[in-house]
């Protein structure tokens, strides 16, 4: 079916659209639900490409998803703070509110 | 420039059409002189004596062109005002052979100037006053013939002092002409510059000052002043930068302080890395302060940047500033790979989102204007715990939340973006699989690889 350059050329695109995934800091699971609701893009084939990225970028990938743990980690705690700070608010501002 | 070369130029006409062409009325006889002589009746030594007397110019580095423009406006009001004058006598239209005038050196440019200034006035009498007029108008430098001709006859005593006033005229116009010199701006005669300029400090930097401060003969201050515009419009390019990315680097730290999960990144210059993009191999700590300096400054593969101008100026003036960019001096963390890849990784998210087409290097300035968009920030930790702003905290809260994750209309633009324009470089660059491998894959899992005709 496909000859060989448009194969290449399609790869090539998978290619792309994962590195702009990548970007938008996704995960493999991510990109291919984006690629396949936004591209129309078989999630096999963004997975497969993905994979054959990640063997030839090792040390990209193996960075970047250490990159993510930690992003989640501090999101959660960021998140915490927050918390922490919007209770304190809260408490502070109904003390503004009755006085 | 000059059409007409120096040498010797018998044919009248035919400078005239040359000087037509070039605009550079220099040598422009018009048509309209048909005197039959030739070179040998020029006395060009009468010529140069003559002029000789009156000032003598410094020989500066002159764009011939610029001072030919000088002349002609000169010439040209020279001559309007003069046609009614004297009637010179044919002697003195024989056309001298401009070449003297015509040569391009900055000795002569004065002599030339008056020539023409002369033969403006000398001209108008001597032809019809419409053709003179005409002449004069265009090409002031018609009058040069007269006006050389005249040098050579001794009658013209009204003429001479009317040379040597055109002379002076010309002479001080000359040397104003100059200001429109080429001058090389080499690094260290930008350094001598951006010195004088330190030293008068930026805003008391006076063209006037600098040029005595520098002490360099060749510059006159028009140069000088043409300089200073760009410096100045330069540095705050520079600042605005810096300003943008102080406030990212703040807006970090508060998170650092914040967050303390994460001691990977206790320094606030994290976000001044971004720009260095992805190189797989770090760069070393120590260096690095200097180069990142200079690096966001340097669009990675952007056309326009001035690669050679970009580390002389901003470390030159930023860096005698001291401490004010915070930026600056920390090092980047220890863990490396990590201090580069991370904020790299979020420094591209604002890419998509604001609708640009991928850059593989982003720019602190062009990436981070309004570093808390809201929705739009991929990492959470740019909501600044301002800890003044605890009243609003439950809508950053809540923003705070949608922050998390890219929201899907930015992914999907940027999805768009790539299907549209396939052309655009890789955002990332990373290697790119081999296809045979990916085929190969793929038929393992039983799909044909042919674009599908439908999702």
């Amino acid at each position: 079916m496909g000859d060989s350059s448009s194969s290449a050329s399609y790869i090539r695109m998978v290619h792309h659209l994962i590195e702009k995934c990548i970007c938008f800091n996704l995960n493999k699971e991510e990109c291919m639900e984006a690629l396949e609701k936004h591209a129309n893009i078989n999630p096999v084939v963004t997975s497969t490409v993905w994979k054959e990225l990640e063997k030839e970028n090792k040390e990209f990938f193996e960075t970047y998803n250490k990159d993510r743990a930690e992003r989640n980690i501090e999101a959660e705690t960021m998140q915490r703070i927050q918390k922490m700070l919007s209770d304190a608010a809260a408490s502070k501002g109904s003390d503004d509110d009755e006085s | 420039m000059l059409a007409v070369s120096p040498a010797l130029c018998p044919d009248i006409e035919e400078r005239a059409g040359v000087a037509g062409d070039a605009g550079m009325e220099v040598v422009g006889m018009s048509s309209d002189m048909e005197f039959d002589f030739s070179v040998d009746d020029i006395d060009f030594g009468d010529f140069f004596l003559r002029l000789e007397d009156g000032d003598v110019l410094p020989d500066l580095e002159v764009d011939p062109a610029e001072i030919f423009t000088d002349f002609e406006a000169i010439a040209t009001s020279g001559g309007e005002g003069v046609q009614d004058q004297e009637v010179p006598t044919v002697e003195l239209l024989a056309p001298t052979e401009d070449v003297g005038v015509v040569d391009p050196c900055g000795d002569v440019v004065g002599e030339e100037n008056a020539a023409f200034s002369e033969a403006g006035e000398e001209k108008g009498g001597c032809n019809h006053d419409e053709d003179a007029a005409e002449a004069n108008a265009d090409d002031g430098a018609d009058g040069a013939a007269a006006a050389e001709a005249k040098s050579s006859s001794p009658s013209s005593t009204t003429s001479s002092s009317q040379e040597a006033e055109s002379r002076h005229k010309s002479s001080s116009k000359s040397s104003q002409g100059k200001k429109k010199a080429k001058v090389d701006w080499t690094p260290e005669l930008h350094r001598r510059f951006v010195q004088a300029v330190e030293q008068l400090g930026i805003d008391k930097a006076v063209p006037s000052r600098i040029l005595e401060i520098m002490g360099i003969d060749s510059l006159t201050r028009h140069n000088i002043a043409s300089h200073l515009q760009k410096y100045r419009s330069h540095r705050k390019h520079m600042i605005a930068r810096e300003v943008e990315a102080a406030s990212w680097t703040q807006r970090r730290q508060i998170y650092a302080a914040g967050g303390g999960a994460v001691a990977k990144r206790p320094e606030s210059n994290v976000w001044a890395v971004p720009t260095i993009g992805f190189p797989p191999p770090p760069p070393p700590p120590h260096p690095a302060p200097i180069q990142h300096f200079g690096r966001p400054l340097h669009v990675w593969g952007h056309p326009t940047m001035d690669s050679s101008r970009v580390p002389m100026w901003p470390p030159r003036h930023l860096v005698p500033r001291g401490p004010a960019p915070p930026w600056v001096p920390p090092p980047p963390s220890p863990s490396d790979p990590a201090f580069w890849h991370h904020p790299y990784m979020r420094g591209p998210g604002h890419v998509p989102t604001q609708g640009t087409p991928c850059m593989a290097m982003p720019m602190p300035a062009a990436r981070f204007p309004a570093p808390p968009v809201p929705g739009l920030v991929p990492c959470p930790m740019y909501r600044p715990l301002t800890p003044q702003a605890l009243a609003s905290k439950n809508q950053q809260d809540a923003q705070l939340q949608l922050q998390v994750q890219p929201t899907s209309e930015s992914i999907d633009a940027a999805i768009g973006d790539v299907l549209s324009k396939p052309w655009l470089p890789l955002p990332l660059g990373l290697k790119p699989p081999s296809v045979d491998s990916v085929m190969g894959e793929l038929q393992r899992q039983g799909v044909a690889n042919v674009p599908p005709a439908c999702g």
